[in-house]
């Protein structure tokens, strides 16, 4: 052997070593991220998530290793997000799930993660359905649905009445705000429903609605719908003469910040329960608030962007927490160090109204990991819309399950 | 007047005229005569401007008017009164023969023009606010030949006026094309009906297979023997085989 | 179910004022398929540009309300002679005929549905748009309550209605578009320049769509999705008066709009869309051809 060739191998030698150990040393966590980024604030949101995990590889990592993020748009469609999970988790070999926006999105995918155990955190879903079908993998940072609608019916019928008029639109979230608030009106007023009409998804004219429910003569209409129809129905609710002493309740998407755009004065009023009231005055919400307001030129964050940003934190605690190998053949033993890692988070406290704890099993009562809602009520409509919190409730971590 | 050379064309691709030449002067009556599906139509179409031509050329008043929009050769003068009776059933008498008028803007000349039309075909007035649906058969033919008249025509191209009207009535359009004529219109008639077609022209023509079989003066047509075996005796159709065996 | 007058009254007048703005959607379907042997399904979308051509003009630009209207009426208007003689026409044979319409027409209307929707996405976004138009305290008919933005509309409507009622027969012009609406050869043959007469037609009924928009807009947000919903009542409208039918048209509106509102009121308050869809059912089956129409046309 020459000296040259002898110096070419142990140059290979050598790269071969230090190739090796960097991978050894450090890798990327691969983040797949599916959201509805439909509207101006689905897609801000969709983006915070992504620079925040940015601004986590900036300041050097966690325990040394990047963050790869994906960013998918699913638009609230089930097929699409099913769609992304899929080539997320086969494509991009991701290692944490995060998503979706919609329940119905989000529900089919838990069946994909639980098939082919990836961790899925979820920001947005409060359908109560996704953490009740036994997956050990999907984890759950808003309040459920299942605490919502006992906050809400607690609230209004020791505060407002129990001769209460629906009006529900036919999308899903709605529906099931809608049937969930006249359950929980029933089983602990026992009132039954004042009036219900279900309504077409854009509906536009409530006109002969608004009319029976005024000659009803009802304490409070809820109305269950996507923000902008909801806007539309409050109005109409006005415009009907129905005066400003029936209370008006909202649906969970009364928080989307059109719904006070559009509906102007008539948004005033509406209270609806949440996980995050841009109104509270903690350091940390104002801080948020303020760092929303200049990177996205958000007026007052609703709960999608603090949930959103809840979830960034929690999944940093978990991944520093978790010991990870990041290398292809330890690929479903990452995943699951990263299961046990977020299932470990205990009483997480940040932006939304109550702790954050999950556990281990793979039950509601561990994976719904926020049960602490507030009751937020406009106080002015319009762009630049002002909110106020009527009430913070806790609720009791079996509440709603049979 | 009007001049066609060597014209050709069809559908799709369906060749119906092979090199048709024929020429109508100014102020006569011709008569293009042959039996059914000859492609007489089909000739004033091409005319007319509603299909293609493929080939060949067609001159009125000394201008190559083939391939021009419908419109276009409209407002030159030339008007064709289409075999179908198609009057706008929905409008009124009076507002089918205002759509005639479109090309022009001379109020006087119109409203001069729409009281020639009741004078020629004074039912046209009794009825002129009735639908146009609800008119008979000979009157649709005098409202469309009135609504022709409407435009101010310098020639009309009539496909079978005559067609599925009793004999009396046929007698009193005929009378009335021949009025017009006098007027100083320019007429080309399309018939089947040989006989009234060759008393009221001065000149015609015979059409097979897309080409012109016979020309001549319409007294010496109606005088020829062949013509007269074939055309004025049994049905069209069968003669012009007859003729060409 | 309890019953009073002043509800039922309050019932027909909020069918009315909701009935007479199908009906002018209808109208423009029922023009353009007249004219155009086109049943025109991206009609709703056209309409979803009128209301974002309002929205542009009355809150971005400041252009009063009923001026906004007009010039909603005329961008649309231009929009759809556009789409007419750049996409449509290239789809019939030797252009401007519209003779062979079928498949090929209803597909193309569907592509087109999608591609304006796309248009209108990037353009202005998914999110829905208020368009408050202040004109005061609503009026007030005893206990019932009527916004005038529902008067407005449903007067502009009906003046829209007249004003088109007055071109078709007492114009010239107007005149010469019944032509080719009727038979485009003659209409040809009697000098008339048809291809220019049809963009007119496809123009005028986009320019309604337009109207529509902007006077429902202030009842409701402008949105991308919003044409799907009036597509489906005008369409609705259109075959109960009659499909080709322009007084059809509005007779269907209205009673598409009362019917929806009545069965919300007193047989069940759930799903009033299929109220439209009902009295639909229930015209055709005593009427095939709908309330004003004749038998159906056959093409020569
Ligand atoms: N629109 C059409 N498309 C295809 N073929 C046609 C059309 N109109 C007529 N034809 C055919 O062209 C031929 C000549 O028709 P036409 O000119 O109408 O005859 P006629 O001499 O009776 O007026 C016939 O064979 C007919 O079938
Ligand atoms: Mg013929």
């Amino acid at each position: 052997m020459t000296t040259t060739t002898k110096g070419i191998t142990a140059l290979l030698a050598a790269g071969l070593v230090t190739g090796l150990a960097a991978t050894a040393l450090a890798g990327e966590i691969r983040i797949g991220v599916t959201m509805r980024m439909v509207s101006e604030n689905g897609q801000k949101y969709g983006q915070m998530v992504v620079d925040e995990f940015d601004m986590i590889n900036k300041a050097g990592g966690i325990n040394g290793h990047t963050l790869d993020v994906t960013l998918l748009n699913d638009e609230c469609k089930s097929d699409k997000g099913v769609a992304n999970a899929n080539k997320l988790i086969f494509q991009e070999k991701i290692h944490l799930l995060v998503g979706s926006t919609c329940s119905s999105v989000s529900l089919p995918i838990v069946d994909v993660t639980a098939k082919t155990k990836v961790p899925q955190i979820i920001p947005h879903s409060t359908n109560e359905k996704i953490t009740q079908k036994g997956s050990a993998w999907v984890f759950r940072v808003p309040v459920s649905g299942r605490y919502y609608a006992g906050v809400n019916a607690k609230y209004v019928g020791e505060n407002i009445g129990k001769k209460i008029a629906y009006l529900c639109a036919a999308d899903a979230a709605s529906q099931n705000d809608c049937e969930a608030m006249q359950a929980q009106m029933k089983s602990q007023f026992g009132a039954e429903a004042a009036y219900v009409a279900q309504v077409q998804e854009k509906e536009v004219d409530f006109r002969t609605h608004m009319q029976k429910i005024k000659s009803a003569g009802v304490d409070g209409i809820m109305i269950a719908a996507l923000a902008e129809t909801m806007a539309r129905a409050l109005v109409q609710s006005y415009e009907a003469g129905i005066p400003a002493s029936v209370n008006r309740i909202g649906s969970s998407s009364a928080s989307n910040s059109p719904v006070p755009a559009i509906a102007g004065d008539a948004a005033k009023g509406v209270f609806f329960t949440a996980a995050y009231a841009a109104a509270d005055d903690r350091p940390i919400a104002r801080l948020f608030n303020e760092m929303v307001r200049q990177r996205y030129g958000i007026h007052a964050p609703d709960h999608d962007f603090s949930q959103a940003y809840d979830l960034v934190r929690i999944v940093e605690i978990a991944l520093g927490n978790a010991d990870l190998k990041l290398d292809s053949a330890n690929l479903a033993a990452d995943r699951t160090a990263i299961r046990d890692a977020i299932a470990n988070v205990k009483g997480y406290q940040g932006l939304a109204s109550g702790p954050i704890s999950f556990c281990a099993e793979a039950t509601p009562q561990c994976r719904d990991g926020n049960r602490t809602a507030v009751l937020i009520a406009y106080t002015k409509g319009g762009k630049d819309y002002v909110t106020e919190v009527l009430a913070r409730v806790t609720m009791p971590v079996d509440f709603g399950l049979k | 007047m009007l001049k066609v050379t060597g014209l050709e064309t069809g559908y799709g691709r369906v060749q119906i005229l092979r090199g048709l030449d024929m020429e109508v002067p100014q102020g006569r009556i011709v008569a293009l005569l042959g039996g059914n599906g000859t492609g007489k139509s089909t000739m004033l179409r091409a005319v007319s401007g509603l299909i293609r031509v493929w080939n060949g050329q067609i001159e009125f008043n000394g201008e190559r008017i083939d391939n021009k929009a419908p419109d276009q050769i409209v407002r030159r003068g030339l008007i064709q009164v289409t075999q179908g009776k198609d009057s706008y059933p929905s409008m009124t008498v009076e507002e089918n023969l205002k759509v005639g008028a479109f090309t022009r803007s001379d109020k006087p000349g119109v409203a001069r023009d729409l009281e020639r039309v009741y004078d020629y075909f004074p039912v046209l007035k009794e009825r002129r606010r009735q639908l146009a649906g609800t008119l008979s058969g000979g009157e649709v033919q005098m409202l469309v030949i009135g609504r022709g008249l409407m435009a101010a025509p310098k020639m009309m191209l009539l496909d079978e006026p005559s067609a599925a009207l009793a004999p009396k009535v046929v007698l009193d359009i005929f009378a009335n094309i021949n009025r017009i004529a006098r007027s100083g219109v320019t007429i080309l008639v399309v018939e089947q009906n040989v006989r009234m077609a060759l008393i009221l022209a001065s000149y015609a023509y015979i059409i097979r297979d897309g080409r012109i079989l016979i020309e001549g003066d319409a007294d010496d047509l109606m005088h020829d023997e062949n013509v007269k075996m074939s055309f004025l005796g049994g049905t069209v159709a069968d003669s012009s085989r007859e003729y060409m065996s | 179910m309890d019953f009073d007058f002043t509800s039922l009254f309050a019932f027909i007048l909020f069918g009315l004022t909701i009935g007479v703005v199908y009906g002018i959607v209808a109208l423009g379907i029922s023009l353009i398929y007249s004219g155009l042997d086109i049943v025109h399904f991206a009609h709703g979308e056209i309409y979803m540009f009128g209301a974002f051509f309002g929205l542009v003009f009355s809150e971005h630009m400041g252009v009063p309300y009923p001026l906004a209207i007009l010039s909603a009426m005329v961008c649309t208007g231009l929009l759809g002679i556009v789409i007419e003689r750049v996409f449509y026409r290239r789809l019939t044979r030797a252009g401007g005929g519209y003779t062979v319409a079928g498949m090929g027409m209803i597909i193309c209307g569907f592509g087109m549905s999608v591609v304006l929707q796309n248009i209108a996405y990037l353009s202005w976004g998914a999110d829905a748009e208020p368009f408050p138009v202040d004109l005061g305290e609503p009026f007030q008919f005893g206990d019932i309550s009527l916004p005038k933005s529902y008067g407005l509309t449903a007067v502009i409507a009906l003046l829209l209605m007249a004003v088109l009622h007055f071109f078709l027969k007492k114009t010239k012009i107007g005149l010469a578009v019944r032509a080719v609406a009727a038979n485009k050869d003659i209409a040809f043959l009697m000098g008339i320049n048809v291809p220019l007469m049809i963009s007119l037609i496809f123009g005028l009924a986009c320019a309604l769509a337009a109207a529509a928009g902007v006077l429902i807009g202030p009842m409701q947000s402008v949105q991308v999705e919003m044409g799907y919903l009036m597509l489906m009542k005008a369409f609705a409208a259109a075959v109960v008066g009659g499909f080709g039918s322009l007084p059809g048209a509005i007779v269907g509106g209205l009673l598409v709009g009362i019917f929806e509102n009545l069965g919300a009121a007193y047989i069940s308050p759930n799903h009033k869309d299929i109220y439209a869809f009902l009295l639909l059912i229930l015209v055709l089956m005593v009427r095939p051809s709908g309330l004003f129409g004749v038998e159906v046309r056959v093409k020569a």
